[in-house]
């Protein structure tokens, strides 16, 4: 009875210092497509300071708003359409992909 | 407690610690040979067995890399080293609490910003004429599914890789296969041409990446001088040469990206920080610099400092994996193709997606994005055998292209933006250019106009 009692102490005891050591829980790959993707909880120190570290890298870059952003992409866009094949297109002569039109031997 | 108590105690104190890892299911445990310096590998994914560096016990190791020298730790000896370097008061609690608020303080700033919306200010722009573009060149050959294809700098050869393993170099004009070269893998996933256009870099299941120099000897067996220069533990999804012939960039399935040097096989520089494999990878045109962008299966896009490996901005906002990323010709933003059947813009400067390309008819995935030379227009290849043409500006789309018989792989506009070329998954490359377009009309107005 006693050996019952010390293996359900045991058995709590090793819960407890699992969670107190913050083990990281690895859960099975996921199947997606045919690539896997793992899942992990990030319960470990040294994850922890990796992701607190790059947060504060992205925190601290500099921003400017999105008006602004779009401006320029749209000057860009202006300033380089009228140089775009795709966009305004190649009069036949230049294009070197027309169709290639069989010779005729007069 | 008695003396049997203390003993049992003890036991199970040193088992607790001891099981650390024995969390893993021992079926994932791969017995491998000492890793070789050359070699790239995810942090904390790849587990060894074997002696401890620190503790020198065997057990199971975490492959870890610090300042890009790789160590081999136990789980115990990593969390003891960062458990040193803890500043008094820090506690995991504390460590997770700083980043949940570092992550609101992210989110506010950035959506202080958003004082409107890319379309919204587009409005003022002209909308574009009515498309047609034609399919121009059939290219077949490929015994089996494209899978990638790059456009050789002078514009005119292009170089292919398929699933049957073959690569072969085009010329896009006349059609003609000029080299073509077995690899000895199947799924060939990344090609690239080298800016020179003497040779050509590709790779796939054999988790290597190979550089094959190109002669003009037409005879001459081309895998006698095949280079290894990229050696990952995942296959390799996407290559790229940098602006000179000498280094080439490589994403992987093991989730990280690398620099290799191809003269040496050199690792000069590697990238960790996505959580799942890398799909694509995409360097910034020349005048913004030495970045480059990555988006991989952990639905984030990661834009990293070449020079020092440092992830400098995430941006996690598609719904699921990131197939393709391509930069704006500016420099200053990229968009992503995903499975989630969108496309997105992101602003770098305004560190935020400024544009969101879908449609609810569309419900299969993107598999590859380019830009045309202005940035105005996206070309997106679907899984659904389509390519769609947006409007990058006012988010609308502009064309849809039918014709490929399967999934359309890769999408890729000439470097003199005179065409694009798609590759598929029904065996062939088509190259396609604009038939006309009444908004050349409008340009020319424009010009005589104002």
């Amino acid at each position: 009875m006693s050996t019952t009692n010390n293996i359900a102490q045991a058995r709590k005891l090793v819960e407890q210092l699992r969670i107190e050591a913050g083990i990281e829980q690895f859960s099975p790959f996921i199947r997606h497509d045919n690539r896997w993707q793992r899942m992990s909880t990030t319960n470990n120190i040294a994850q922890a300071r990796k992701l607190v570290e790059q947060l504060r890298i992205e925190a601290g870059i500099e921003r400017i708003k999105v008006s602004k952003a779009a401006a320029d992409l749209m000057s860009y866009c202006e300033q380089h359409a009228r140089s775009d094949p795709l966009l305004v297109g190649v009069p036949t002569s230049e294009n070197p992909f027309k169709d290639k039109k069989p010779c005729i031997i007069l | 407690m008695s003396v049997s108590d203390w003993l049992l105690f003890l036991l199970v104190r040193s088992l607790s610690l001891a099981s650390l890892p024995g969390s893993i299911p021992f079926s994932s445990l791969q017995v491998q040979p000492q890793p070789d310096a050359k070699m790239c590998d995810q942090t904390f994914l790849a587990i060894t067995f074997g002696p401890c560096d620190s503790c020198g016990l065997n057990k199971p190791l975490m492959n870890i890399y610090l300042k890009n020298e790789p160590i081999n730790y136990c789980s115990l000896c990593v969390e003891l080293m960062a458990c040193q370097g803890l500043a008094t008061g820090e506690t995991i609690h504390t460590l997770k609490a700083e980043s949940e608020s570092l992550k609101t303080k992210l989110e506010e700033e950035r959506a202080k910003l958003h004082d409107v919306e890319l379309h919204q200010v587009a409005e003022k722009v002209e909308a574009l004429g009515q498309f047609v573009m034609k399919t121009r060149r059939t290219l077949k050959g490929h015994g089996n599914k494209v899978l990638c294809m790059d456009w050789c700098r002078d514009k005119r050869r292009i170089v292919s890789s398929s699933q049957d393993g073959k690569v072969i170099v085009w010329d896009a004009y006349t059609t003609n296969k000029e080299h073509a070269v077995t690899m000895p893998c199947t799924w060939v996933m990344a090609c690239a041409y080298a800016p020179s256009g003497c040779a050509v870099a590709c790779g796939g299941l054999d988790n290597k990446c190979s550089v094959y120099p190109l002669s003009l000897d037409k005879n001459e067996n081309l895998s006698a001088k095949k280079k290894s220069v990229a050696m990952h533990t995942n296959y390799l999804s996407s290559c790229s040469f940098t602006n000179s012939d000498m280094q080439i960039l490589t994403s992987s399935g093991d989730g990280t990206c690398a620099l290799w040097d191809v003269e040496s096989g050199q690792l000069l520089q590697s990238f960790h920080g996505h959580s799942a494999d890398v799909l694509s990878l995409n360097l910034a045109p020349s005048e913004t610099g030495n970045t480059f962008v990555s988006g991989g299966c952990d639905k984030k896009a990661n834009v990293w400092d070449m020079r020092s490996g440092q992830n400098v901005q995430s941006f996690e906002t598609h719904e699921s994996d990131i197939n393709s990323v391509k930069y704006y010709p500016s420099g200053d933003a990229f968009a992503t193709g995903s499975d989630d059947a969108t496309c997105r813009l992101y602003d770098l400067r305004a560190d935020r997606e400024v544009a969101i390309y879908s449609k609810e008819s569309i419900i299969f995935g993107a598999s590859s994005v380019d830009f045309s030379l202005s940035g105005r227009l996206l070309f997106a290849g679907y899984n659904d055998y389509t390519i769609n043409v947006w409007d990058v500006l006012k988010g609308t789309r502009v064309a849809i292209l039918f014709g490929h018989e399967n999934r359309v792989s890769t999408v890729r506009v000439s470097p003199d933006g005179t065409a694009f070329c798609s590759g598929s998954w029904d065996n062939t490359l088509r190259s396609h250019s604009q038939v006309g377009c009444s908004s050349g009309k409008w340009w020319r107005w424009r010009l005589n106009g104002s």
